[in-house]
């Protein structure tokens, strides 16, 4: 029971940091950014390349691959969804195939053979029956951290209020000044750094493989569908829903269940509650 | 002087035209009505005026070239926006919606907010309320409030009284003529209600789909007895 409720207060924190970048896309652009997956990658490859394989020390690694991502949105942003005026279908599909191009890239420049990232804090902590990793504890605390961060970044400062501003009504935003081009342009920075830092989390919890890229784009779009919402309390409620049930079905029915029933979680919202559980698309 | 002067001014949704040459000039300190019938172009002008519509012609403010500029560079020019519907941001709270507002003037900000109170003293009140629970008179306010906060040289209004009670017309009525005399701003108002756009502006226009029919004061336009009959029932 403990195990359960840490093992799954763990899991959720890390899921609510995956989620939050490809929320925030939706919410901002209304475009669905199915490369977002691979932002994890990319952030995943390079703190490995950064840290491992050129032995430099972590928070360089980290602000690498946080770099690399913040990168790789704007990127996206200039070259995929400007050019296409955000339309939906195409931002999608154009986003998918990137997804597949990143993976064929990595596997280029990696090889395809998984890898395993040393943990970014070492240790371990017992609690009851209980063990936990130093690292997932980090990663569950960074987490926190970073959303709470954000939460405060969105609600108290110019840009952030901008950001939300422009999720809820792009003439009202442009009316007052804001330039909703350049804040969907930070807004895919933001998206594409988080990205990243979770990816190095992600991988430091599970491994780097070069199709790693799937099922934490998974665990966003259903935190996207459930909820319906970019709210960032929001994101933090529906993935403790996500975690929860993924700690709960894979501890006590089988662990080969991962990612089932968030999947079938997905599909069972789709026909019940098309608009998700809170049914807004505001930041 | 001229704040704001518009010449042949043509607006383009596509293909469709919604504007023909429309010409008008706004001077320093004055109100400035501009009405018309449901499809006449009133909003399109304003939308014109912020840089969100395809235009040719000539847009000047205070001399300087606005046609083709960008919203955001247009509001740094001095020109508040209250639209027709308000566009509020319904998820915010009154205050976070006054604060976008002060977006571009963030030097101003206490000062604007402290004046947009003292205006509507009910947005003080409401200040912690998500502006999608507000009623329509306030969320009227909010967005007059909201175009006060880019500290603006010109306010465009579009069609602030509609769906409002007589009460809270005059209210708002009041509040515009109080922020002109006082704080002298220059103001253009777009309204289907004739009388409050005749109590309110020292110069009329009459916009007919698309086209500038007539301009003048409100007592020359009253006299005017074919457009006594089309827009006073008289
Ligand atoms: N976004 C748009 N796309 C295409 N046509 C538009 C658009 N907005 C307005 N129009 C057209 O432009 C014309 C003028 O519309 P506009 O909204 O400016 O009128 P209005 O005088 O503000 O009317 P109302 O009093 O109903 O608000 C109408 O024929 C309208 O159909
Ligand atoms: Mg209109």
């Amino acid at each position: 029971m403990t195990q359960i409720l840490i093992q799954g207060l763990l899991l959720s924190g890390l899921y609510a940091l995956i989620a939050i970048g490809f929320t925030m896309i939706f919410s901002v652009g209304r475009v669905l950014n199915l490369a977002y997956g691979a932002y994890l990658m990319l952030g995943g490859y390079t703190y490995f390349w950064v840290a491992q394989t050129m032995h430099m020390p972590k928070p360089i690694g980290i602000a690498a691959a946080i770099g690399i991502g913040a990168l790789a949105g704007v990127a996206m942003h200039r070259l995929i969804v400007r050019p296409l005026h955000s339309d939906p279908v195409a931002v999608e599909i154009s986003t998918l195939i990137l997804a597949v191009i990143i993976q064929a890239g990595i596997v280029l420049v990696f090889n395809d053979a998984p890898k395993v990232l040393h943990p970014i804090v070492d240790g371990v902590w017992r609690v009851g029956g209980a063990t936990v990793t130093f690292n997932i504890l980090t990663a569950t605390v960074a987490s926190w951290v970073i959303l709470f961060a954000l939460y405060h970044f969105v609600r108290k400062t110019h840009v952030g209020r901008a950001i939300s501003a422009v999720s809820m009504d792009i003439k009202g935003a442009a009316l007052s000044g804001v330039n909703p081009d350049r804040i969907n342009m930070i807004t895919w920075a933001i998206s594409g750094a988080l990205g990243a830092i979770a990816g190095v989390f992600f991988a430091s919890y599970t491994q780097l493989s070069p199709s790693m890229w799937v099922s934490p784009l998974i665990i966003a779009v259903a935190v996207v569908i459930v909820g319906g919402i970019g709210s960032i309390i929001g994101t933090l409620i529906v993935a403790h829903i996500i975690g929860f049930m993924e700690i709960i079905s894979t501890t006590l029915i089988a662990a080969e269940l991962r990612g089932v029933f968030t999947m079938l979680l997905i599909i069972v919202v789709l026909v019940l509650l098309p608009r998700g559980l809170f049914g807004r698309g505001e930041l | 002087m001229t704040l704001l002067e518009i010449e042949r001014l043509s607006a383009f949704y596509g293909r469709a035209q919604s504007l023909h040459e429309v010409s008008l000039s706004v001077g320093k300190g004055e109100v400035v009505a501009v009405i018309g019938t449901n499809g006449a172009g009133k909003s399109t002008l304003m939308d014109s005026i912020m840089g969100m519509v395809t235009n040719t012609g000539a847009m000047r403010l205070e001399g300087q070239d606005i046609i083709g500029r960008s919203p955001a560079e247009i509001v740094r020019h001095g020109v508040g926006y209250a639209p027709e519907r308000a566009h509020l941001f319904p998820f915010m709270t009154v205050e976070d919606n006054l604060l976008v507002g002060g977006y571009t003037a963030r030097e101003d900000i206490d000062r604007n907010i402290a004046h947009v109170h003292e205006l509507f003293p009910v947005l003080k009140e409401r200040a912690r309320q998500e502006t999608a629970t507000l009623s329509g008179g306030e969320r009227q306010m909010v967005s007059i409030g909201r175009a006060l906060m880019t500290s603006p040289r010109l306010l465009l209004v579009d069609e602030p009284t509609i769906g409002l009670s007589p009460k809270v017309v005059a209210e708002i009525a009041a509040t515009l003529r109080r922020l002109n005399e006082e704080s002298g701003l220059t103001i253009l108002i777009a309204e289907q209600n004739i009388n409050f756009a005749m109590e309110l502006a020292g110069t009329v226009h009459v916009l007919e789909t698309g086209h500038m029919r007539i301009s003048g004061t409100p007592q020359e336009l009253m006299a005017d007895e074919e457009l006594n009959r089309a827009y006073f029932g008289t």
